[in-house]
This record gives structure tokens, C-alpha cells and sequence, in this order.
């Protein structure tokens, strides 16, 4: 980490932000769930440091509350995506031969279907909660986490400590827990970490296309969404600091995976 | 690296020999202006004919006036390009010539060595990219040509091609030739004068016989008496330089090689040795140019067979082709016995190794261990790994990794092992906290064979156990090897491609080429009484062999489709019809030496 | 060559007759009762049921999706719902414009990344490539809408450069006849794909300056402008290649976002207005083309990079 300071820069960033969302509303308490029409639209002043929405919520609260929603999604998402295509490539890896040949074929097939619109036809009718929503991401981020994973395996599988393992006598099991998994691992907790920032991006873009999460459940995406409505209204204190949130949630995340994969793309660099 | 200098006439070759790191390279680069970023040439200068190189810009005398050719690899030609518009490149650049005129060029100096028609660079082998590189380098007439380590990473019959036709080509046109290697043997066969460096430093410089007859420095003299020849007495141990060669990240006051000297005294260690002209030692040798250790090496006995291998054969699917790796071997090992395999990339050794330990199973024929069916591993054979560095975990220590065999086999009392282990290959205790980027690569071929014998096993297969590690490192672990199976009464088969390292570690050998084993016996019949064409030009193509023998000519053939009958034909100088229809059995020659060809070149029958 | 071509295109029927199913069921699943969106949430049962029987909505799934295929085979993409106009006819009217837009996004942002790539390679930890890949980083987590907005916000709204919202016009030539209506848009657009090209260019372009060809065009004298225009681009661009083919489905979607951002009318406006809409058969007919385009992209993708390197050889 030492040797990193964007890593570190990317973390340190990544934990205030969390600290915000979560630990937030404990020293700043707001009500995020009764319409306040009197107080709605209000600029950044005394009692509403960022201001209030149209709906009379604060908004900074609001971005607390929010950013758990978006951080959950991103991270549930992320998570679903990688148990699958680990567990996916990890299979088609190890078996190799034919069964790695009809699982990567498929894996093809379904990277060539426009994804976005078969969300977007399915969020129109049936209304996302945060967890649905983050499932249906996921549902199509394991692809690419499927071929990184058995790439990782298919180079891990026939190199010679692995080989030399085998010599031993090691079980395939003990060959897959002692050797493939903890040198893959490195590669799979960078891709955790890309695909929270993606997770996070693509409920934002669902978002401004009106369909992401429904009122009153409100991640960064749709607060975004509905702010950019009222930017001719000059609502500046809609848009820019949850937008402002969105984008260093998303660097940091960026950041940290960057240099994540560069500490472990050269471990013997590790040197003097 | 400081305080280079060395002279070049003209017409002649000036050898630079030295291991990794030792500056060698950047001096050929300095030359060409071509440092690394972040390197420059501090001070000194490079005199070029009566001009300064360091005052001109490089890229007008580049590949023009000095040319550099590189060790080959696959991406030493640009992929995307045909060969004939590379070759040309440099004469349009240089001069000044049309499109056309630099095409003729660039065929005709493509004809001369021995290309013959256009294509691109991955449709080439090893051997024909490098004659490509040549081509690319003279196409301009330079009066110098710069080659660094031309030939490494070549098969030995291709090396003595390629280093023939540098010959060839440097005295038509009388131009000067820098050549840079690691390879003594290289260097006394082709080089008029040698500067042998070390630590980035000349060490010593001096006319090849001189150098060679006469060694001053203590450096040159120990490298030199730790490297297995093919005229080495057999029987005499090998001189091993203790400790590897210095960090130049970490620079120390004194002589670069004085931790690792002999003859080293404070003073060695205190003081910067001034370079007289010759040599650079503050304790210079006389004498003969070797160390003799005096050091008799007793041969295990040889008892009952351990290991047979019978009718071997493996094939495995290349795209829609099969790739014939091992087709039909058979030969045996008895207990504490070594037995050598040796041929060129691709004959197939290696797949043999690991079907030997049990890592793939054989298409047809078998391996039998104690009278028991190989197939799958077992602890009683073992392996050493290539190169220890990708055969060692790196996520973990070297603590866990040598008792890893003792949990998988469920063996207790793991520490003690670990650390009698540790005490048996000469490796101190505080390595095993270490990982093993964080050891040198003699220390990490020591925990490879450390852990391969953690077993206890009876057969060791070792795999070019010293081929990735530096030149004065290599007799240390070849020693250790010896000493260990003597111990031990261990049984090994050592598969590589240097036929000197195999004759000083086997008691019997084998020669592969393309899948089969065309030639056995004990190592003195093998490399005393040759018999095979094919080793005898193996042994002809060793840089520092006799140059008497019939040379393999041309390119190996393609394992997925050999040639009928007997497969060396094609690159053999005495082939006939019969041998393109026939295919020649093993036949013996008496005693154990036996040989697969129909016009062996000892006694024995004709097939 | 031709095996593998024609191999390539069985393939790829299956994956689209694979597509096509799947968006069948699932648009089946999501709207039974074509009738009802029709006719409207006041007409009676009866009148509903009717018109599902008259347009065969009343048969299995199964038979109304081999009834779709055969429709499809001559090229009939159906009948709107909700605009009385043949879909292949409502769609034809807007490709023209959605793809000039999408050109001309990918056109400025391959302009722009190959060189910015190639230099911030070339000057490996410079300032300039530092400070390159500080801003790739801010615009790649940047909501590419809220981009669009921030760029209107600027160059429209305070500095009155450009207009807010893209032309109009009918015409498919768009970006040249109304140029600066057109700025915003194809810059949001292209933006999004710069910062993700670039990066790839720049570490494709490092990988090529670490091979040993580019060291012995040194050893020949070349210059280094000579270097990289002979040697390194070509070899750094071959993976850009590849991933613009994968990238597809992406740029698809941010043509989405852009044209509903700047009220463009492409196919991705509407597409989204058909979503309101619920205008089944569009939705169906655009999510099959972006399926055409994401393979024909890949297919495309992999025979250039084959053209262009040989030692790729086509078989499979």
C-alpha cells in the first residue's frame, strides 16, 4: 500500500465516503420520509446546509441515505456477479476440453445479446426494489468476470508449481484450495471492486432513463435523474453534489482497483 | 557498470563475455546509443574510426555505419510486416534508395543467408528469424556489427550454423564484429580478443589464446574452471564459485568478485583493483588457466533395475493435427544410476519427463517403477523443476512450501525434515521465512531440489536442472546434485540439452531426436564411440567441440508430420533410399551401447 | 477463409435465433394481451378478446413466436402498436440518423484516444501522461448524462456556443449539414468511449514499445517518429479493434442516453418513447437489430484484425 499512494488515495477516499453514508445520519439525523412542500426547493442556507429537494427532503441526508442505496446495490451486484462467473469460469477452466468449449461458446452467445434493453423492458413493467435491481445487474456483469477467472485458471492450471504440486501427490482439490485459489484471488477482488464502480454507473444511467428505483427509495442515480430535470431551474444544489458523489465514489472505487491490479499483476517486483 | 574500455581492430571479433547483469549488454547498447531510459553515458568516450560517437547523433551512424543483431526472440520481427520490407527498411533510410532498388537489395542480401522467399515472421523458425536479423544488420555494409548473445536462444546445431555464417559474412567483407555472450565456449572458438566482465566491470582483456592459456584474473579463472566441457575428465569434480554475482543496485568498495574469491584479502575488499591493460586483480593468477579440485568423483553402484521404460509413446492434439511427441522409447535405469537425456527443443524430452513422474499418461507403452505401472505420481519419483522460480508457489514462504510434500503425504515431524533438508542443499534457516522472489536463483534451484527430496524418493527426474541459472552458479547446484544422489544411492534421470552437463552428471545416456531415442549406452560409449549421425553432429555443434565431425544441416522437421523411416534423414550426410523406406531398429553395438540407424558410424551391424 | 466465414454466419443465425426467442418470451411474459395495450384500458373484455383473435394473440406462445420467424424471414418486422405504420418503415426513418450519430461518436473518439494513447505510451509517467489519465479517470466515473448536462450547462446555457438540444432535421446526414447542433451530442458521446479507449491504446501501445522489434528498428536508425508510425501503430491498434467489436452493446446504449438527453430522434428516443408507449413489436424489432449489430460488430471485429495480422489464422 506503501507503494501506492493511489491505492491509498482510492481506500482512504472509499472508507469516508462509507463513513459518510452510514455513520452520517447518526451525527446528522434528517426525516427522509415525510413530504415538507413548504420547505421544498430550497436553496443551500441556515438549517439545510445543501439545501432541500422538491420534495422538501434535505438534501444532504439525502445523499446519505441515498449512497447506502447505490453502495448496496453496487456491492450486492458486484457480488452476485463474481460468485457466478467465478464459480462459471472456475468450472469451465478446470474442466477444459469440451465442457470449457460449450460453456465459453455460450458465454460468447450471451455477450452478443444488447442486455440494457432486456432491462429496460423488464424494469418498465415490473418496479425495481434495490435488491432486484442489483440481481438484474448482475445478471449481466458475470460474463466478463466468467472469462477473466478461467483465464486465470488456464494459465494457473499448467504452471509448474501447480505441476510440481502434483508431483506430490496433492488431490485436485488441495491443488484447487492451496495454489489456484489464493493466486486467483488477487485477480477476482479487482474485479469485485471494478464491477461495484460499473454497478454503481449503469443504476445511474437506468435512473436518468426513469427507470430505476421508485420514489420514495432513492439511490445516487435517481436523485440524479430527477435533479438534471430542474437544471434549468437553476436547482444547482440538486444536481451537483450527488453528481460530485457519484463521480468520487466511483474514482476511488477505480483507483483502488487499478493499483490493486498492479500489485498483483507483479508480485516479484515486490523487490527492494 | 564504470570504467569500460576495450579496443576493437579492424576485421577482427572482440568477445564480451560476462554472466547477467554483469554490463555486458550495456556496453553493445552504449555503442549504439541505444541505453535504456534513465541510463546514460557519464563519461569516456567511443572512438569510431578517429570520431567520437558519444558527440554524434547515434541514428546516423545506426544500422549504417554499426549495426546491432539481438538474441532472437519472437517478437524480434515486427509481426505485421513481410520480411523483404524489413530487410529493406535500413537501405531506403541510409540510402536514400526507391522502393525498388532497396527490395533487390534486400532479397539478395536475404539469398546470401540462405532465406529464400518472402513471408511473414511467424512463418519462420528460431533459426530463420535470426538469419533475417543478420540480414537486416548487414544490408547497409556496416563496418561493425554488434551481436548480442546471437545464438542463445537457439538449438546447438542452428547455433553453429548461424555463428558460421557471421564468420562467413564478417571476413567477405572484412568488417569487425562485437560479440557478446555468456557462452565461454562461443567466445574461444570465434573471438580474436575477449574482455571478460563482471560486476560492471572489464575484468581482464586479453588475445583469445592468451586468455585462455593464461588466465590473470581470479575471476576468469574460477568461471572457467566451474564449466562442465566435453573434455573435462569425467571422473575429476567440478570447481564451484560459492555465493552469486553482485547486486550493481548496491554497489561496495573493492573488487566486485572478492566476496566470492579464493584469493581475497582486505584489500580486495577495500580497494577498487586499477585495470593494468590486461586485467583488473590486485592478486593475479599464473599458472595453468584451471583450478584443479583434485577432487576424485565417486560413482554410485549401480544395482537392480528400478526403473523401465517400455515402448513409450504420447501424442498430443495440436488444432486439428497431432503433435508426436514420444514415439516409441524404451530404456531403463537402474538404482543409483543417472541416466542423461539429451537432444534439441522439441525431441520430446520434456513430455517424457512428465510422463516419468507420472503427470501424463502414456498413449500406449508403459513406465514401470519396482515392476509397478506408472500412472499416476508417486513419492518415490520425484522432479526438479527447470526454473525454480515458476516452480515455486509465490504467495507462499519457502517454509511452507518444502513442507507442503510432507502434509500432503501426511508425514510428520516436519520441522526437523525441513531443517535437515535445509542443512542437506546448504541453504541457512532464515530462508525459510523468505518468499521466493526474495532469493537469488541459485538459492531457489536449491529449494527445488530441497523439496523434491523431501519424499525421500528413489528416482529424481530432473528437468534442465541448472539451464536458467548463471554461468558461475551452474557447477554449484551440479555438484550438490552429485553429492546428494551419492548420498542418498539416489536413481535420476537428467533430461537436457547440454550435452557437456549430462556427460558430467550421467553414467549412461540417452539421445532423443524427434520422439525417438536414436542412440544409448554408458556415457564414455556415447561420447567416446559415438555411433548416430545425429550425435555425432550434436557433438561437432558444441561451440567448443572438435569442428571435425559431420554438421546437422538445416531445420528440424515438424513433429506433427515426421519423416518416414528413419526421421533424421533429412538432415543427415549420409542417408540413403533405405532410410527414407525403412525405419532402423534399435540395434547393439555390444556392451550396452545401442544405436537406431542403418549406417552406424562404429562398427556394428548394417540394418 | 471462406469455411470460417460461412461457419461464422450459421453461428451467428443461432445466436440471433436465440435472441430473438428470448425477447419473444420475455416481451410475451411482460404483456400478454396485446389487445388490451391497444385498444386501451377502457375497452370491454370482449372487444379485447376479439382483437387478440383476429391478430392470432390467442395461440400458444409457441406458434405465435414461429409465426413471428416467418414474418421475419421476409423481412416483415410487424406493425406498431401505437403509430399505425409498418416497424421496418418507423425504423428505416431513424437508422439513418442513429447512425451517423454513432459514427461520428466513434470516429472523433478513435481520432482522439489512438494518438492520445500512443503519446501518453511514448511519454510513459510523464506530466502529460499523468495528468491524461487523471481526467480519463474523472470522465470514466462520470455519469455520461450528467456529462452532457454539465457540457449544455457550459457551452449552451452560459456561454451560448452551441444549442441544447441536437438538430432535428430529417436528413441522416445531420452532423454535416447542422454541425453545431450537433457538437454536444457527438462530443457526450464520444467521450464516454475516449477515456475507456485511450487507457486500452495506451497500455496496448506499451506492450507493443516492450517488444524487441521496436528495439531493433532503433538499432536501424530509424527515428522514433518513423518507429511508431512504421512499427507501433499498427501492432498497438489490433486489440482497439477487438474491443470496439465487444463494444457494441455499449455504444448502443449511449446512444440511449444521448438522444433522449438531447432530444435526438434516433432510434434510441424511439425506442425509449415506444418503452412509455408500451409499443411491443418496436421494442422487439430494435432489440433484435442491436442483437444484429453486436454479433455482425464481433464478426466484423475479428476478420479486420485477422486482415491485418497474420499470424491469426481462422479456423474454428
Amino acid at each position: 500500500m506503501r507503494r501506492h499512494p493511489l491505492a491509498l488515495a482510492g481506500g482512504v477516499l472509499l472508507v469516508l465516503i462509507a463513513g459518510f453514508c452510514f455513520l452520517g445520519p447518526l451525527v446528522y439525523p434528517t426525516n427522509q420520509t415525510d413530504v415538507d412542500l413548504v420547505n421544498a426547493a430550497l436553496p443551500p442556507g441556515p438549517g439545510f446546509p445543501l439545501g432541500t429537494d422538491t420534495n422538501g427532503f434535505d438534501v444532504l441526508g439525502r445523499l446519505m441515505a441515498g449512497g447506502q442505496v447505490s453502495l448496496q446495490i453496487g456491492l450486492l451486484a458486484a457480488l452476485f456477479a463474481t460468485t457466478i462467473g467465478t464459480i462459471y469460469g472456475a468450472v469451465a477452466g478446470l474442466a477444459g476440453g469440451v465442457v470449457d468449449a460449450f460453456l465459453m461458446r455460450l458465454v460468447d452467445v450471451m455477450l452478443s445479446i444488447p442486455f440494457l434493453f432486456f432491462v429496460l423492458i423488464l424494469s418498465a413493467r415490473f418496479h425495481a426494489n434495490a435488491v432486484t435491481l442489483a440481481l438484474v445487474i448482475g445478471c449481466f456483469s458475470w460474463l466478463l468476470s466468467a472469462r477473466l477467472v478461467r483465464g486465470e485458471v488456464l494459465t494457473l492450471r499448467v504452471r509448474e508449481f501447480v505441476l510440481a504440486a502434483k508431483v506430490m501427490g496433492a488431490s485436485r482439490s488441495r491443488v484447487i484450495l492451496t495454489h489456484l485459489i489464493p493466486n486467483a484471488l488477487g485477480v477476482i477482488i479487482v474485479n469485485v471492486t471494478f464491477q461495484v464502480a460499473d454497478a454503481i454507473l449503469v443504476v445511474s444511467a437506468l435512473g436518468f432513463l426513469g427507470f430505476g428505483l421508485t420514489y420514495p427509495a432513492a439511490d445516487w442515480g435517481s436523485q440524479l435523474a430527477s435533479g438534471v430535470t430542474y437544471i434549468s431551474a437553476d436547482y444547482w444544489w440538486l444536481v451537483y453534489p450527488v453528481g460530485g458523489c457519484i463521480i468520487l465514489t466511483v474514482l476511488a472505487l477505480n483507483l483502488l482497483a487499478d493499483a490493486l491490479r498492479d500489485a498483483i499483476g507483479r508480485p516479484t517486483s515486490v523487490r527492494s | 557498470m564504470s570504467n569500460v574500455s576495450l579496443e576493437l581492430g579492424r576485421g577482427e571479433t572482440l568477445g564480451i563475455v560476462g554472466e547477467t547483469g554483469s554490463g555486458k549488454s550495456m556496453t553493445g547498447l552504449a555503442i549504439m546509443g541505444m541505453l535504456p531510459a534513465g541510463g546514460r553515458v557519464t563519461g569516456g568516450t567511443i572512438d569510431f574510426t578517429g570520431r567520437d560517437l558519444l558527440a554524434m547523433n547515434p541514428r546516423h551512424y545506426r544500422g549504417n555505419d554499426i549495426a546491432m543483431i539481438f538474441q532472437d526472440s519472437l517478437t524480434s520481427l515486427n509481426p505485421t510486416k513481410k520480411i523483404v520490407e524489413q530487410v529493406a527498411e535500413p537501405v531506403r533510410l541510409h540510402r536514400a534508395a526507391s522502393r525498388r532498388a532497396a527490395r533487390e537489395r534486400a532479397e539478395q542480401m536475404l539469398t546470401q543467408v540462405g532465406i529464400k522467399r518472402d513471408g511473414y515472421p511467424h512463418q519462420l523458425s528460431g533459426g530463420q528469424r535470426q538469419r533475417v536479423m543478420i540480414a537486416m544488420a548487414l544490408v547497409c555494409e556496416p563496418e561493425i556489427v554488434i551481436a548480442d548473445e546471437p545464438t542463445t536462444a537457439l538449438d546447438v546445431t542452428i547455433q553453429a550454423e548461424i555463428l558460421d555464417l557471421l564468420d562467413e559474412l564478417r571476413s567477405a567483407r572484412g568488417m569487425s564484429m562485437i560479440l557478446i555472450t555468456h557462452d565461454m565456449g562461443v567466445i574461444s572458438q570465434r573471438a580474436d580478443r575477449v574482455g571478460v566482465m563482471y560486476g560492471g566491470r572489464v575484468a581482464e582483456s586479453a588475445p583469445t589464446a592468451t586468455l585462455f592459456g593464461h588466465t590473470r584474473h581470479r575471476y576468469t579463472r574460477a568461471l572457467l574452471s566451474s564449466i562442465p566441457t566435453l573434455a573435462h575428465d569425467r571422473h575429476e569434480a567440478l570447481f564451484s564459485i560459492p555465493g552469486s554475482p553482485p547486486d550493481l543496485t548496491r554497489p561496495e568498495p573493492g573488487c566486485p568478485f572478492a566476496p566470492r574469491c579464493e584469493a581475497a584479502t582486505d584489500r580486495c575488499r577495500q580497494e577498487q583493483p586499477p585495470f593494468t591493460g590486461t586485467y583488473a586483480c590486485w592478486h593475479p593468477a599464473g599458472g595453468p588457466a584451471r583450478t584443479v579440485t583434485r577432487e576424485r568423483i565417486a560413482r554410485g553402484k549401480s544395482g537392480d533395475t528400478l526403473l523401465k521404460v517400455d515402448g513409450l509413446v504420447r501424442e498430443h492434439p495440436a488444432g486439428r493435427r497431432t503433435v508426436k511427441a514420444v514415439s516409441g522409447v524404451s530404456f531403463e535405469v537402474a538404482a543409483g544410476e543417472t541416466f542423461g537425456l539429451v537432444g534439441e527443443s522439441g525431441c520430446g524430452k520434456s513430455s517424457l519427463g512428465r510422463m516419468l513422474v507420472g503427470l501424463d499418461r502414456a498413449d500406449s507403452g508403459e513406465i514401470l517403477f519396482e515392476g509397478e505401472k506408472v500412472t499416476r505420481p508417486r513419492p518415490a519419483v520425484q522432479m526438479m523443476f527447470q526454473d525454480s522460480g515458476a516452480a515455486l508457489d509465490p504467495r507462499m514462504r519457502i517454509g511452507r512450501i518444502l513442507r507442503e510434500p510432507l502434509v500432503i503425504q501426511g508425514i510428520g515431524d516436519r520441522d526437523e525434515r525441513v531443517r535437515r533438508l535445509l542443512g542437506d542443499v546448504g541453504l541457512p534457516e532464515g530462508v525459510l521465512d523468505r518468499y521466493p522472489y526474495e532469493l537469488s536463483g541459485g538459492q531457489r534451484q536449491r529449494v527445488g531440489l530441497a523439496r523434491a527430496l523431501a519424499l525421500d524418493p528413489k528416482v529424481l527426474i530432473a528437468d534442465e536442472p541448472v539451464s536458467a541459472l548463471d554461468v558461475s552458479i551452474r557447477s554449484q547446484v551440479l555438484n550438490l546434485m552429485r553429492r546428494i544422489q551419492l548420498e542418498r544411492g539416489l536413481s535420476s534421470v537428467v533430461i537436457s540439452h547440454d550435452l557437456a552437463v549430462v556427460r558430467y552428471l550421467a553414467d549412461r545416456v540417452g539421445v532423443m531426436y524427434l520422439g525417438k531415442l536414436v542412440e544409448s549406452g554408458t556415457t564414455d560409449e556415447v561420447y567416446g564411440s559415438t555411433a548416430h549421425p545425429y550425435t555425432a553432429g550434436l557433438l561437432a555443434a558444441v561451440p567448443e567441440g572438435e569442428k571435425s565431425g559431420t554438421r546437422v544441416r538445416g531445420e528440424l522437421p515438424s513433429s506433427i508430420d515426421p519423416p518416414s523411416g528413419c526421421r533424421f534423414r533429412t538432415r543427415c550426410a549420409l542417408a540413403t533410399e533405405t532410410c527414407a523406406r525403412v525405419e532402423p531398429p534399435m540395434t547393439s553395438l555390444g556392451g550396452t551401447h545401442r544405436v537406431a540407424c542403418h549406417y552406424p558410424l562404429q562398427g556394428g551391424r548394417n540394418g | 477463409m471462406a469455411r470460417y466465414v460461412l461457419r461464422r454466419l450459421v453461428v451467428s443465425a443461432f445466436v440471433l435465433l436465440g435472441i430473438s426467442a428470448a425477447v419473444f418470451f420475455m416481451l410475451h411474459l411482460v404483456s400478454e394481451s396485446p389487445g388490451r395495450v391497444v385498444l386501451g384500458q377502457r375497452a370491454s373484455p370482449e372487444a379485447v378478446a376479439a382483437f387478440n383473435r383476429e391478430h392470432g394473440f390467442d395461440r400458444s406462445v409457441i406458434t405465435q413466436y414461429l409465426a413471428y420467424l416467418g414474418q421475419l424471414l421476409r423481412l416483415d418486422l410487424g406493425r406498431s402498436y401505437k403509430l399505425n405504420e409498418d416497424v421496418a418503415t418507423l425504423l428505416a426513418q431513424y437508422a439513418g440518423r442513429s447512425a451517423m450519430l454513432s459514427l461520428a461518436g466513434l470516429v472523433v473518439a478513435l481520432a482522439v484516444a489512438i494518438p492520445l494513447g500512443i503519446l501518453q505510451a511514448v511519454r510513459r509517467n510523464s506530466l502529460v501522461d499523468r495528468a491524461t489519465t487523471a481526467v480519463s479517470y474523472v470522465l470514466y466515473a462520470t455519469p455520461s448524462f450528467l456529462l452532457g448536462l454539465l457540457l449544455i450547462a457550459i457551452f449552451s446555457q452560459a456561454l451560448g456556443l452551441f444549442p441544447a438540444e441536437a438538430s432535428q432535421s430529417h436528413s441522416p446526414w445531420v452532423v454535416f449539414t447542422d454541425p453545431w447542433a450537433m457538437a454536444l451530442p457527438v462530443t457526450t458521446l464520444a467521450a464516454g468511449s475516449i477515456t475507456v479507449f485511450a487507457q486500452y491504446q495506451r497500455s496496448s501501445a506499451l506492450d507493443q514499445l516492450g517488444q524487441d522489434y521496436i528495439r531493433v528498428a532503433r538499432a536501424k536508425g530509424l527515428p522514433e517518429r518513423l518507429i511508431l508510425l512504421r512499427h507501433l501503430l499498427r501492432n498497438a491498434c489490433l486489440p482497439l479493434i477487438t474491443l470496439v467489436g465487444t463494444l457494441v452493446p455499449t455504444l448502443l446504449a449511449g446512444n440511449l442516453i444521448v438522444e433522449s438527453l438531447f432530444n435526438y430522434p434516433g432510434l434510441g428516443l424511439l425506442f425509449l418513447n415506444s418503452l412509455h408507449r408500451e409499443d411491443y413489436p418496436v421494442l422487439l424489432a430494435y432489440t433484435l437489430i442491436g442483437g444484429v449489430l453486436t454479433v455482425a460488430g464481433n464478426f466484423v471485429a475479428d476478420l479486420l484484425v485477422a486482415a491485418a495480422d497474420r499470424r491469426i489464422e481462422l479456423r474454428k
